[in-house]
């Protein structure tokens, strides 16, 4: 194999083993805290609280309107502006979780919404109120819907991720940059991250459709 | 509960009290200024053609759907508010689920809730709704499944019954709230033909337990012979008001127009 250096991504495994390592974590943190935001916002859409809908709707124009490199950048430098001092780790888990939250929103709105309106009129009937028939009959009902795109976004989340390597935290794409400017091999541990990114993202599809299995 | 006993005492008084209700979509009034009384008991059918409004009826009567105008009264309960200093004060959304529990209704549809079994679908009212125990909601939705001859389905999915199963859930789920009226809209249009009869025995059989109802129905022979009043609606307005007898043999022009349509119909 004339001029590639294949023994160089052998040299990067460690690097990029602990890389990756971050990127799970941050992944996982972000999703989590996303989820749970993504969750409230999408039911404050559907529910009765019309006075929190107008804001719920400017905060997803904003998250789909802007870039994420963009949305990173802003909150890495706007928190320390409010007193908030974060580690990069942190603030990249709080940029990537008010990303992906206004995509959950939307999901979770989509799904709720796609529910049978007779459901809601049969919980009415039995004098639910709107925030009872939203709990108790229309979220159950929409999980699994809800699961597949919701995959999509954690994919898309932890593909994201590979921004944070601009605020200078050691995840998987930094990591790999790191080898490269050391031993100038672009192309072979480009290619690595590449496989990486692709092992840790089968890795998740799988949980999700054994998630996906156990809702049915 | 209380106002129900007065009815009972007070004798005549009505349990139900519409006036001048109308609901307009698009400048069409759809429920054209009905008026209705009825006293505890009674079995009201109402009947007529397809886009006469009698669904709309049904559903501006638990406010599923929002009245353009008129009042109804259930117990002498305005469903819409309260009136304070001569002016009606709309019911804050809890305030009219709680007034919604004392009206069961029956989907055309059934509209079981598909993620529980048939004892979860009656459980959950009296369990979310009135804050029974878990335990104690269930053996009274069993009870009511039992009612409705479904012992042995209970812990099947609404995908897992027949149409007519679940119809017969779904009578019980609103009865397990021990409504003061039910309402039931074209109970039996969506089932197989096989499947009527059961659905029609459950409801003969709590009309003769005293519930009073009202039934939108196609169903003419159970009307007559179930039914205390028979309504007849047409483009939002109702055209008749006659006990079963009197409505069957009556002359007025459209309901005869109706009836001969109904009739070929079925003979077909």
């Amino acid at each position: 194999m004339g001029g590639f250096d294949w023994g160089a991504i052998w040299y990067a495994a460690p690097y990029m083993a602990k890389g990756a390592l971050v990127t799970l974590q941050i992944s996982a943190c972000a999703m989590a805290l996303a989820t749970a935001i993504g969750l409230v916002l999408g039911l404050i859409s559907v529910s009765d609280l019309n006075l929190l809908k107008p804001p719920v709707r400017v905060y997803v124009y904003f998250i789909r309107g802007t870039p994420a490199l963009v949305q990173i950048f802003l909150v890495y430098f706007a928190l320390p502006r409010i007193g908030l001092e974060l580690s990069a780790f942190w603030s990249g888990v709080v940029a990537l979780a008010f990303n992906s939250a206004g995509f959950i929103a939307e999901i979770v709105r989509a799904g709720l919404q796609s529910i049978d309106s007779g459901q809601s009129e049969a919980a009415f009937s039995i004098g639910m109120t709107v925030r009872q028939s939203i709990l108790f009959i229309l979220l159950p009902q929409s999980l699994r819907r809800i699961t597949p795109p919701l995959t999509n976004e954690v994919i898309t989340l932890v593909k994201t991720s590979s921004l944070l390597s601009v605020i200078s935290i050691f995840e998987l794409t930094r990591s790999a940059q790191v080898i490269i400017a050391e031993r100038f091999v672009p192309f072979e541990l480009y290619f690595a991250l590449a496989v990486y990114y692709l092992v840790v993202i089968t890795l998740l599809s799988w949980c999700s459709e054994y998630i996906e299995a156990r809702l049915a | 509960m209380t106002a129900a006993r007065l009815n009972a005492d007070g004798g005549g008084a009505p349990l139900l009290s519409i006036r001048r209700l109308s609901k307009i979509f698009d400048e069409v009034p759809v429920v054209d200024r009905v008026d209705l009384e009825m006293t505890q008991g009674e079995i009201v059918m109402v009947i007529g053609p397809s886009g006469a409004g009698k669904s709309t009826l049904l559903r501006c009567i638990n406010r599923i759907e929002v009245p353009s105008e008129g009042e109804v009264l259930l117990e002498g309960i305005n469903m819409a508010g309260e009136m304070r200093n001569g002016k009606l004060v709309a019911d804050p959304p809890k305030a009219a689920a709680r007034k919604r529990r004392r009206i069961g209704m029956v989907f055309q549809r059934f509209n079981l809730f598909a993620h529980l079994t048939a004892l979860d679908n009656v459980a959950i009212g009296p369990h979310r709704v009135l804050g029974t125990k878990l335990t104690d909601a269930r053996a009274l939705a069993a009870e009511q499944l039992a009612r409705v001859r479904l012992s042995d389905h209970v812990m099947k999915r609404p995908a897992q019954l027949s149409g007519g199963q679940q119809q017969r859930v779904a009578i019980a789920r609103a009865m397990a709230m021990r409504p003061a009226l039910m309402l039931f809209d074209e109970p039996t249009s969506a089932l197989d033909p096989e499947l009527v009869g059961e659905v029609l025995e459950v409801i003969r059989s709590l009309a003769e337990g005293g519930m009073t109802m009202i039934v939108v129905t196609h169903e003419m022979q159970f009307a007559r012979e179930v039914g205390t009043r028979v309504l007849f609606m047409d483009s939002g307005r109702v055209l008749l008001d006659a006990p079963p007898d009197g409505f069957f043999a009556s002359q007025h022009a459209r309901a005869r127009e109706f009836l001969r349509r109904v009739h070929a119909f079925s003979a077909a």
